[in-house]
């Protein structure tokens, strides 16, 4: 190898290792957010306060009621109050959702054959207010399938899902691949940002370009460190994950370490191309946060890309992160299809590609 | 007969609408010391970093030990040492570990690196271990390694951007003897400098202004051509006020009257009309004839433009 090169490499990491700061970030930060993240970061609605209204001796409506205090999601408020109108218990707080049986009861009315059930919802937040309407659905076909073995009231349609995957529904499983590619390119990226712009900052960047060396030589030489790095921490945030999350590893973990070397390629050429265009810390630190944003965005971390416009779609394309999640999804979950995978890691390389050659284009050894 | 170290001939470089070099032209011989003075943004930097191969020229022919841009800019660095104004050591590396990079970033053999380092740092009198971080180096001690840093590949001419800038006094003294001693040895030294007690030590030295040269000579003839009539030093007896003092700047007498610490130095416009004002002159004065110094020159020539 170049002798240019291996000094780089060997420079690169003994600066970052030997900075206290730098090996936290690379070590300890991503161990912490994935952890708190991936508790803290649910799509789940738990401790849902729940008032079910109902004439006494309505059994269906009990049954109704019990089934969702014993789902786990729901809570029963204890009310000594009694509350004439049931929307007084939504606007006062005591309730997130208040059940209402028709007149007479819902056990009645079964019989009359119109049943209504009238579901009183709290959404001030939309998607709580979601995720309950479909809990409290569900528990009520099930109530009216396996309790009272009825066919259900019109229109009987049977939405018969069945949870492929992640038969839990558990979100940890969900979220903490999602996490690993977060916490991965802002360790990456940043860091690799930073290790450039510096040089440039400290006035060490024109020692380092009075000396004979070829634009390749300083680009490859500021790269390939912090790929090295940046691979470095990937099995500790993969045993977390697996470990501590329980998310399942049903892929080969061969495949999944080279989408995580296409990815952290792409976020190291991202870093470079970014520091191309930075003067100071100051700059590089606002792009790094300028291009991060919308890459979690976009990344699917959140929000589903296929419920974006087609227009918007393309910038999810565009991003990284998109890839990454998808890729570690796949193949943790799912065990990786070899068209997905194959699509996925090709985007990833192109991007680093474009990446690298566009950092060319713009590096030069002269001032 | 060798070529010059340093061949320039009409160098200009421009920064979109500023020119920052304005067609200068000099050249230096092998083993010289040659100092740049010039204030601030007067393009000593600008020019040092094209004779370097860091920058490129918008027009005019540079030769530097041999080489020139038409053969690419690494051919000029390979044959150059450059120490910039900025501190250019990694603080976080040892001196072993910086050494070792800049041997790496220039290809050097490890056996032709080890005997150089060793070399340099018995020229520079380093006595400190090699595993100390740069970091925990005094200010001259560090400057000195900078020094070393920039000659490790052994370069024929070597340039050094406001070396002594910011180090003590003591420091100073000793970085010239390493430059005497590096001209000596037959290399060609490019200095700049703000402290006019090292552009004294110079063999030659070229003022800078506004992106041009405006003198080139040795120190001496300098002095000798921008004062060619007699150089008093006027004493104050008793203090002055600003007023007194401007009514005999103001006097026609003078080519040159600037202050000089507490005193003042003065160059006569004409021999006849002195002798008369000379009397007067002497009871607010203690008058005696100098020999302008450097710092009278730069004065006269980049900063002042009076009369």
């Amino acid at each position: 190898m170049n002798r240019t090169l291996l000094g780089f490499i060997r420079k690169e990491l003994t600066q970052t290792l030997r900075d206290k700061r730098m090996r936290v970030l690379l070590f300890v930060v991503p161990v912490i957010q994935l952890t708190l993240f991936g508790v803290a970061l649910s799509n789940e609605v738990k401790n849902i306060r729940l008032v079910s209204v109902f004439p006494p001796g309505d059994a269906v409506m009990q049954k109704i009621h019990d089934r969702s205090i014993a789902s786990g999601w729901f809570l029963p408020v204890s009310t000594q109050k009694v509350f004439s109108d049931p929307f007084e218990l939504i606007r006062s707080g005591t309730a997130d959702a208040v059940l209402v049986a028709p007149p007479g009861g819902l056990t009645r009315a079964l019989g009359r054959g119109d049943a209504k059930l009238q579901l009183l919802l709290n959404a001030m937040n939309v998607i709580e207010a979601q995720a309950m309407e479909s809990y409290v659905s569900a528990i009520v076909q099930r109530t009216i399938l396996e309790d009272l073995r009825l066919d259900p009231p019109e229109p009987s349609i049977q939405v018969n899902s069945r949870v492929l995957f992640n038969p839990g529904l558990e979100t940890a499983i969900f979220m903490v691949p999602a996490t690993l590619a977060m916490v991965m390119i802002i360790t990456t990226m940043v860091m690799t940002n930073n290790a450039i712009v510096r040089e440039k900052e400290m006035g060490t960047f024109e020692m380092l370009i009075s000396a004979p060396v070829s634009p390749a030589e300083v680009i490859y030489g500021k790269t390939i460190p912090y790929v090295i790095l940046g691979m470095s921490n990937f099995p500790l945030i993969l045993g977390v994950a697996v470990f501590v999350f329980g998310v399942p590893m049903r892929g080969s973990l061969l495949v999944l370490v080279l989408a995580a070397f296409a990815f952290v390629c792409t976020a190291v050429a991202l870093g470079t191309l970014i520091s191309t265009f930075c003067k100071n810390q100051q700059q590089a630190t606002l792009a790094a946060f300028l291009f991060l944003f919308p890459m979690i965005m976009f990344g699917g971390l959140f929000f589903p890309i296929e419920n974006m416009p087609v227009s918007i779609r393309w910038v999810a394309y565009l991003d990284p992160l998109y890839h990454y999640i998808g890729l570690l999804r796949n193949i943790m979950l799912k065990g990786g299809g070899h068209a997905y995978v194959g699509t996925h890691i090709l985007a990833l390389g192109l991007m680093a590609l474009v990446s690298v050659v566009w950092s060319f284009r713009r590096f030069r050894t002269t001032l | 007969m060798a070529e010059q170290a340093v061949i320039v001939r009409d160098l200009t470089v421009r920064f979109g609408d500023f020119t920052a070099v304005d067609r200068i032209s000099f050249e230096v011989g092998r083993g010289e010391i040659f100092g740049f003075l010039g204030a601030n943004g007067a393009g000593k930097t600008t020019t040092i970093r094209v004779l370097c191969g860091l920058l490129l020229p918008s027009e005019g022919f540079v030769r530097v030990a041999g080489t020139g841009f038409e053969q690419g800019d690494r051919a000029i660095k390979t044959k150059v040492g450059y120490m910039s104004q900025k501190f250019t050591l990694y603080n976080d590396l040892t001196v072993e570990e910086n050494l070792s990079f800049i041997a790496s970033l220039r290809k050097l053999g490890s056996n032709f690196y080890v005997e150089r380092r060793k070399e340099l740092l018995e020229f520079i009198s380093f006595d400190r271990s090699l595993g100390t971080p740069v970091r925990d180096l005094p200010g001259g001690t560090k400057q000195q390694v900078s020094l070393a840093a920039a000659l490790l590949h052994d370069p024929e001419v070597v340039f050094l951007d406001e070396p002594t800038a910011g180090v003590t006094p003591a420091s100073r003294n000793l970085f010239w003897k390493l430059i005497r001693k590096l001209a000596a040895s037959g290399k060609t030294v490019f200095v700049t400098t703000h402290y006019m007690d090292e552009a004294e030590q110079c063999g030659r030295i070229a003022l800078m202004r506004e992106g041009r040269i405006i003198a080139l000579d040795t120190p001496e003839d300098l002095k000798r051509s921008v004062f060619p009539g007699a150089v008093f030093e006027f004493d104050p007896k008793t203090p002055l006020s600003f007023a007194e003092v401007a009514a005999i700047e103001h006097l026609d007498l003078f080519t040159f009257f600037e202050p000089y610490g507490l005193r003042f130095h003065a160059a006569i416009r004409d021999g006849e009309d002195w002798n008369r004002a000379r009397p007067e002159l002497e009871c607010k004065f203690n008058i005696r004839r100098i020999k302008p110094s450097l710092e009278d020159v730069f004065i006269k020539t980049v900063e002042g433009k009076k009369r």
